[in-house]
């Protein structure tokens, strides 16, 4: 009975107000109607800005894009930190509703549009980039340098994409932007992106992660194909132990080293090291613990949620959103073919007793720490006591760093 | 997106370009890494091997062998310390006299507690 009355005084409510505010009322809120009382022109004008009146099959089709990804992050475990935010972001980004009122993510002044701010501007990759550092552990590196060549292999894998987009007929800008997908890293393609081609960073970010997402997929066929079971099953040498002061300098040689070598990729290497520095030099733990945990979390779901929302249907939905998928599916087995490639050359020039398990360039592509989880599974699945994640951390991070450096490379040509 | 055949045309030379430039780039600045931590090792070390050098003139070659075998620990060594003194931190217990008897308990008589002045009974 409550409820009834309720609902009776708000249908009265919205029968009376146009009555009392009369003329005016009338003019500015209502639209003109031929026919109909105010309660009838009011629903309607109600139901103009209800997401049902402006769906398109292009938003339907989206939001289920975004409900796959939550369904992929919480079933399968596949990403889940970077799935939800972009799968919820998705569904953020394509509540259909009237252009015009200031709450979609490309319309200025809107809340979701100050968030992307720091996608255009690319301030949250070397934020994120930071995070990674102030988590990463570069000893199985520095123990064993010339496994970072498997991560310099893996690069490979953008370039190929470089010439692949323009072959497909993108713009110049615009393939070097789509090639950083092939480097497997998020935070650098979209950097990159942010750059080189704003506009494409939505299917750019997305199709990156995604993939990135499907490393367990895609990289284990490949790694069958090309790695022979006897290869498998080689064992490496236990990495040596690395002394405080090499853990220490090598942030800063590298920082120093890459960032003259590539300056554009400052702002993510800079970062990227700053965070190791943090981490290693044993007086900032509390900045360490800050940034791999609190900030890197922060800004993962502000960058998850405002990418994901930035795949707005009339935006998103497009001949060249399909190319991109294509070209990221293509560079990431490039990537990964370039890294075990390299691997099983490396092992021509390589002693009987220094011999490397060729599954370790796989993890070349920098997907940290994915593709080094992935080939600690194809390890053991062929000898269940050869543990190849330590070894293959190496190449990973290596990839990370490559990846970085080859997207500073692209933007300072193309910039 | 850029279809004309014309600017496609144009363009291919500086896509390889970028392509050939941009890949050795990439694995100059790594195989550059990899040279400078291949050393790092032993500049750092230079100090400690110029001791050893000393010590060798003084000592004769065979006993400082041996300790240039010590300083050197694998991953499973240092595992293996790592997990017993965690075993005996962990399993580290406090001394007990070993007497199991069960002490008697002495309560001490409190009337506030007594039942005997409980407002039902009446006196």
């Amino acid at each position: 009975m409550k409820k009834f009355l309720t609902v009776l005084s708000i249908l009265g409510l919205l029968y009376i107000l146009p009555l009392v505010a009369g003329t005016t009322f009338d003019q500015g809120v209502i639209p003109e109607g031929d026919n109909g009382s105010g309660l009838l022109r009011g629903l309607a004008h109600f139901w103009e800005y209800t997401g049902f009146a402006n769906a398109t099959i292009g938003n339907l089709l989206m939001i289920a894009i975004g409900l796959f990804f939550i369904y992929l992050a919480i079933k399968f475990h596949y990403e889940p930190l970077l799935l939800i935010p972009i799968g919820t972001g998705i569904l953020l980004g394509n509540i259909p509703f009237q252009e015009g009122i200031g709450v979609g993510i490309y319309e200025s002044g809107s809340v979701l549009n100050y968030l992307y701010f720091g996608v255009t501007q690319g301030i949250y990759p070397p934020l994120i980039f930071l995070g990674i550092g102030a988590m990463t552990d570069f000893s199985s590196l520095i123990s064993n340098p010339r496994l970072m060549l498997l991560g310099a292999a893996a690069q490979i894998g953008i370039f190929a994409t470089f010439v692949g987009a323009i072959a497909l007929g993108f713009e110049i800008h615009e393939a070097g932007a789509i090639s950083i997908i092939g480097g497997a890293d998020g935070p650098t393609a979209i950097f990159a992106s942010a750059k080189l081609a704003p506009q494409l960073i939505g299917s750019i970010a997305i199709a990156a992660y995604s993939y990135m997402a499907l490393v367990p997929v895609i990289q284990p066929p490949i790694m069958r194909l090309m790695i022979t079971k006897k290869e498998r099953l080689i064992r490496m040498k236990p990495p040596r132990a690395v002394s405080k002061l090499e853990k220490i300098l090598f942030p800063i040689i590298a920082l120093l080293l890459t960032t003259f070598i590539s300056p554009t990729a400052m702002p993510l290497l800079g970062m990227l090291f700053f965070g190791n520095i943090l981490k290693e030099s044993g007086v900032t733990d509390r900045l360490a613990e800050t940034a791999r945990t609190k900030m890197i979390d922060i800004v993962t779901i502000l960058l998850g949620v405002t990418v994901g929302a930035s795949t707005q249907a009339n935006v998103f939905l497009t001949s060249g959103s399909i190319k991109i998928f294509m070209l990221g599916a293509a560079s990431f087995i490039v990537a990964t073919a370039g890294g075990l490639l390299f691997a099983k050359i490396m092992n021509l020039f390589l002693s009987k007793n220094n011999k490397i398990n060729p599954l370790i360039g796989a993890a070349g592509v920098s997907a940290v720490p994915d593709s080094a989880r992935v080939v600690q599974m194809e390890g053991i699945k062929s000898d269940s006591s050869n543990h190849l994640l330590m070894h293959a951390m190496a190449p990973n991070v290596s990839g990370v760093i490559g990846s970085a450096v080859a997207a500073g490379i692209m933007m300072s040509f193309l910039s | 997106m850029n279809n004309s055949p014309t600017n496609l045309a144009v363009e291919w030379s500086e896509i390889w370009t970028i392509t050939g430039v941009g890949y050795s780039v990439v694995f100059f600045a790594l195989v550059l890494l990899v040279f400078l931590f291949q050393s790092l090792p032993k500049v750092l070390n230079l100090g400690v091997r110029k001791r050893i050098r000393e010590v060798r003139d003084r000592m004769g070659p065979k006993e400082v062998e041996v300790q240039e075998e010590e300083k050197y620990l694998s991953g499973e060594i240092s595992a293996a310390i790592a997990l017993s003194i965690s075993l005996y931190l962990k399993e580290q217990h406090d001394e007990e006299s070993g007497i199991i008897t069960i002490k008697r308990v002495a309560r001490t008589y409190s009337p506030w507690s007594s039942k005997i002045y409980g407002i039902n009974n009446n006196m």
